[in-house]
């Protein structure tokens, strides 16, 4: 959560009710096209791969790469993370 | 050739007429700098005009040694990127309108000319020389701030693109030995047998380092970020860009592209992930968005490289937007690093809209222009039935929607409030970030224009983005790695931003070749010495014997006595009896 420098009120997007409509309003949007991924008027109607007709496969997929991105890639950083400065120390 | 038809050939190229006004520009003495960019964009102008007047064909036909050559060749694939360039480098020259420096503005058009040289260039000598020219004039844009790191930065950066153009011109001679010819269109990297050719390597190597293909990829990161704030967005344009241009002319259904491209797409997303420096994030999302492009590329079919170009139009104009927004945010705040940044959307509001429209169009979300773009490549996967790269290239859009969709915009104007309360931007940054955020909605809404543009334009005739299926499958993919941000922000499983330098390629150059170097020169120097004493020790010991010998007191220096010459006589008439007598 911001902290509020100066003492001044905090922003639009800083309070909760903002904070909670926004994510009201995805979660419904989302789940909106979830199911519509099962309605055969939003299917394709040659799909190239089996997968494409499973409905909700690109909302599992996105979900489930964004969390692997976010959840796996972080620990690239034991192996590469330096000092902030280590090439000034170098050249 | 003949210096007339040398004159009106140069005098009719687009490229040369924005070199001149680059070196005018640069002629206007320091008390009128004012008028520099009101020329530049004056010049642009002409040179839009002459590119439209022109229309499709071949110009400025000469005779190189004896070799045809065509300096100006406009067709459907070279019109589509002259055209982005001209709007690109309009758009830049506004964003820095109050620039007042000859040389930053000098190269603000003189590296967006080579640009437009190099895929106008009908043969591969023409692209030789304006290949090597968008490498010597966007040098001075890393060297701008004129910092030590900057200088050796972009000693690094020259040090790269030079070499790219120097194997562009071993490729050269290869290809002319095998064809005997300078035209540049198809190279191909098998023969008709199937086996690989010594020309396609070397010229995929020349076109791979400057598209920053994985492992050749990190002059991206080290050079770019270090120029100024508007010296990076000009930076992020070209230089991939015409490498895509021409891997696209070269090399259309090269499989081993596909392969490349969605390396491409995939790894960039972890690094920008953990980097702080949101410019250097922008830059690992130049080396995904590259990525797709050159997946359109390898399939090689008429849609694929409509899409693959199509693509590069479009984020030209989006991933510049966002390097405009995250500069803005430098020239308030005077830093790019996400530990710095945050809450400057409560002052910053328009550029924060803005930044938003590019981040929702690299995302590829309906109604912008990534949309329309980018769904033609992952048609391409279809078609072909690649359904691993067709996976690859789902997954690589997740990670997209993570960096450049949600990292860029959230990190510099939400999350954590920094305390910063820096001005809105100034007029004619929101400008150009204006212009860029109404080509981003326009092009997505509208995307007719573009496909005319495109080299294929037949091969879009059953191509609907907006049909049902295809909006609902964007958004299922998108709305839920949102949803899954949101989830990981609640449960405080989204990492902080940490200050650090992540290491990438060019740390074994950096570091150990460095030392490599270092100790190599060392080496030199001491065998040098070493060498140096021996012979100047054996030089010394020779003087000495030879000054014994014929010196004041040598033995040669003595006078001789007369018995001692008597004898020496006598035995000199001996031989000379003995070898008479023998002979």
């Amino acid at each position: 959560m911001a902290d509020h420098p100066h003492g001044e009120k905090p922003g639009w997007a800083d309070t909760k009710t903002f904070r909670t409509a926004l994510l009201g309003v995805l979660v419904i949007a989302a789940l909106a096209v979830a199911g519509a991924g099962f309605l055969p008027q939003f299917q394709k109607e040659h799909p190239h791969f089996k997968v494409e007709g499973l409905g909700a496969f690109f909302a599992v997929y996105g979900f489930v790469a964004f969390s692997f991105i976010v959840l796996a890639g972080q620990h690239l950083r034991k192996l590469v993370a330096r000092k902030e400065d280590y090439y000034e120390e170098r050249e | 050739m003949g210096a007339d038809s040398l004159i009106s050939a140069l005098a009719m190229n687009p490229a040369v007429i924005l070199s001149v006004g680059a070196i005018l520009g640069a002629l206007i003495p320091n008390g009128y700098a004012a008028i520099r960019r009101p020329l530049m964009l004056v010049f642009i102008a002409i040179s839009a005009f002459q590119l439209d007047r022109l229309g499709l064909g071949a110009y400025g036909a000469l005779s190189f040694f004896g070799e045809p050559v065509t300096m100006l060749r406009i067709d459907r694939l070279a019109r589509l990127f002259a055209v982005v360039f001209h709007i690109a480098a309009a758009l830049n020259i506004v964003y820095a309108w109050r620039s007042r420096d000859r040389l930053q503005d000098f190269a603000a058009l003189a590296y967006p000319a080579a640009a437009i040289g190099g895929v106008l260039a009908g043969d591969l000598i023409t692209l030789f020389v304006w290949w090597e020219t968008t490498a010597v004039a966007s040098v001075f844009l890393v060297f701008g701030p004129g910092t030590r790191a900057t200088y050796v930065a972009g000693m690094r950066y020259l040090a790269i693109q030079v070499l790219s153009g120097v194997v562009l011109l071993a490729g050269i001679a290869l290809v002319y030995r095998e064809t005997g010819s300078f035209a540049f269109g198809e190279i191909g990297l098998r023969d008709d047998a199937g086996a690989l050719k010594a020309s396609g390597l070397v010229m995929l190597l020349a076109f791979g380092i400057k598209a920053a293909f994985p492992l050749l990829h990190n002059w991206v990161q080290d050079a770019y970020p270090k120029a100024s704030f508007a010296g990076t967005i000009v930076l992020s344009v070209f230089t991939t860009k015409l490498a895509v241009a021409s891997l696209a002319r070269g090399f259309p259904g090269t499989p081993e592209l596909i392969w490349i491209g969605a390396v491409m797409t995939i790894f960039p997303i972890f690094f920008a992930l953990i980097e702080n420096d949101l410019k250097k994030v922008l830059c690992y999302s130049i080396n995904n968005q590259v990525g797709f492009m050159i997946v359109g590329i390898g399939f090689g079919t008429a849609a694929s490289i409509n899409g693959a170009v199509g693509y590069a139009f479009a984020n030209i104009i989006f991933e510049s937007l966002l390097f405009m927004a995250i500069g803005a945010a430098v020239y308030r705040t005077g830093t790019s690093k996400a530990t710095e940044l945050g809450g400057l959307y409560k002052t910053m509001p328009l550029t924060m809209i803005f930044c938003l429209i590019g981040a929702m169009s690299i995302s590829a979300f309906p109604g912008f222009a990534g949309f329309v773009t980018k769904g033609l490549i992952l048609d391409a996967a279809g078609e072909a039935n690649a359904f691993w790269i067709w996976l690859v290239l789902l997954f690589a859009s997740a990670g997209v929607l993570e960096h450049a969709g949600i990292k860029i915009p959230y990190f510099t104007f939400f999350a954590h409030d920094s305390g910063k309360r820096p001005k809105e931007a100034p007029p004619e940054m929101l400008l150009a970030m204006g212009v860029s955020a109404f080509l981003c909605i326009a092009i997505g809404v509208r995307p007719e224009p573009l496909y005319a543009l495109m080299p294929y334009p037949e091969a879009l005739a059953d191509y609907h983005p907006y049909a049902a299926y295809h909006i609902v499958e964007q958004l299922q993919l998108l709305l839920f790695a949102v949803l899954a941000f949101a989830a990981l922000i609640l449960v405080k499983w989204y990492p902080a931003e940490v200050a650090s330098t992540n290491l990438d390629t060019d740390w074994f150059y950096r570091v150990p070749g460095r030392a490599l170097l270092g100790w190599a020169t060392d080496a030199v120097r001491a065998i040098w010495s070493l060498l140096w004493r021996i012979f100047s020790t054996r030089v010394a010991d020779a003087m000495t014997r030879v000054y014994a010998v014929h010196g004041p007191e040598g033995a040669l220096a003595r006078s001789w006595p007369t018995g001692f010459m008597a004898l020496a006589t006598a035995i000199v008439l001996g031989l000379a009896l003995l070898i008479a007598f023998a002979a």
